[in-house]
């Protein structure tokens, strides 16, 4: 009894950090922007959108949210390098005061065909953990960038040509 | 017609309408077919994938349109001395600035010609891709000034050494030493002497400006830098060029 006791209240109070976890000072939206392509390919721009809200009655300080892009085809789960996709990748604030809120957009060129969720993270220096918005989870088409009908024909007709006039130059000239 | 068109117009006729310049255009434009063929297995290539390979027929370009300069370059004063026609031609009512602009007129049109035969190229494989105009602008903004720096500087050699040989090994090593930076990426060059290198070295200037326009999408601006180092480079040839051949006039 006591020990069902006990853990009845380890319980409780995890289901109370949580609940304390849940009710965070900051709270971050995300949704996909109006504008987007509504069936992506690579070489098309999107843009999220995320409103940052300082929920608590104490300002915030030091914010600091950024985007993070995540593969997910199968057998390649990897977070990746935003370097090629997005010039920004972050903002920051020094001080929130309470209700006070952001609104961020977040641009992005598609570099690479797959399947990707985006999400927003953020924290302040005073709280000790990681805030995160809602995914969005997304598909990008591929688009063929080298395409062997177009090359074939310029790899193959250039020399061809170039070939048959230096023969015909040759000939000419014996 | 002026004494510089008619070289201009002699050297450029030599290597448009021979059979010998034919088939230098025929190697060129075989070895940027292999390139461009080799690609067509991958059709994977991500976006950036796609303007690593633009780049890299662009710097291919650049040596290719170099080693054609070089060796024209070489030829163009110990070439006539080897065949006996150098006297004539420094007897002539010409000044050293006419020889070397006429010599120098057949390269422009050689690097011409190799400028135009690489454009369905750079077409065939960037125009799905990104900042294809940039590459083509670029490579004639940038391109232009290295290939010519090459042609002058053999041209120099040429008259200095009085012999073809000489001065083909010699123009051919300091190409592959400044052409090195298509070989040795940027991650590579980072030490100091890298850097030393990459900021003095004009085949440096044009390739890290074909990358930072082509695949990083910087502007102009951010280019000016090197332009300039193309352009030096092209002055300290062209005075190189003309200091040598009046050396062989006396």
């Amino acid at each position: 009894m006591k020990g069902i006791t006990l853990c009845l209240g380890a319980c409780l109070l995890l289901i109370g950090s949580g609940a304390a976890w849940a009710a965070e000072r900051l709270e971050i939206t995300l949704v996909a922007d109006k504008t987007n392509p509504p069936s992506p390919q690579m070489g098309d721009h999107m843009k999220f959108v995320s409103v940052i809200r300082n929920n608590s009655t104490v300002a915030a300080q030091g914010v600091v949210a950024w985007i993070s892009l995540i593969q997910m085809d199968p057998g390649h789960e990897q977070p990746l390098d935003l370097e090629d996709w997005s010039a920004h990748k972050a903002v920051t604030r020094t001080s929130m005061a309470p209700g006070e809120q952001i609104t961020v957009e977040w641009p992005m060129r598609l570099i690479q065909a797959g399947d990707y969720r985006v999400v927003i993270s953020a924290v302040e220096r005073s709280t000790p953990h990681i805030v995160t918005s809602p995914f969005i989870d997304f598909h990008i088409k591929r688009k063929p960038v080298v395409e062997s009908q177009r090359i074939l024909p310029i790899a193959i007709g250039v020399p061809l040509i170039l070939g048959m006039l230096t023969l015909w130059r040759i000939r000419k000239r014996a | 017609m002026s004494p510089i068109s008619l070289i201009a117009r002699k050297e450029s006729g030599e290597l448009l309408k021979s059979g010998r310049g034919l088939a230098w255009l025929l190697a060129l434009s075989v070895i940027l077919s292999v390139l461009s063929l080799l690609l067509v297995s991958n059709t994977e290539l991500s976006l950036l994938d796609n303007a690593q390979v633009v780049y890299m027929v662009m710097g291919t370009i650049t040596a290719l349109g170099a080693l054609l300069a070089v060796v024209l370059g070489s030829d163009a004063i110990a070439g006539e001395k080897e065949r006996g026609s150098l006297v004539p031609l420094l007897l002539a009512p010409l000044s050293t600035s006419d020889i070397v602009l006429g010599k120098m007129g057949g390269q422009v049109v050689a690097w011409g010609v190799t400028y135009l035969l690489s454009l369905p190229y750079l077409w065939a494989v960037g125009s799905s891709g990104q900042n294809l105009f940039e590459a083509i602008a670029y490579l004639a903004l940038l391109g232009m000034p290295v290939v010519l720096g090459f042609g002058f500087y053999a041209l120099g050699l040429s008259a200095r050494f009085g012999s073809v040989r000489a001065a083909l090994i010699t123009a051919l090593i300091t190409l592959m030493l400044l052409a090195s930076p298509l070989l040795l990426g940027p991650g590579l060059r980072q030490s100091a002497i890298g850097k030393v290198f990459d900021a003095v070295n004009p085949f440096s200037a044009a390739v890290n400006s074909f990358d930072s326009v082509v695949i990083d999408s910087q502007p102009l601006s951010m280019q000016l830098g090197r332009f300039l180092v193309t352009l030096i480079w092209l002055v300290m040839t062209l005075w190189f060029a003309r200091r040598s051949v009046k050396i062989a006039e006396i």
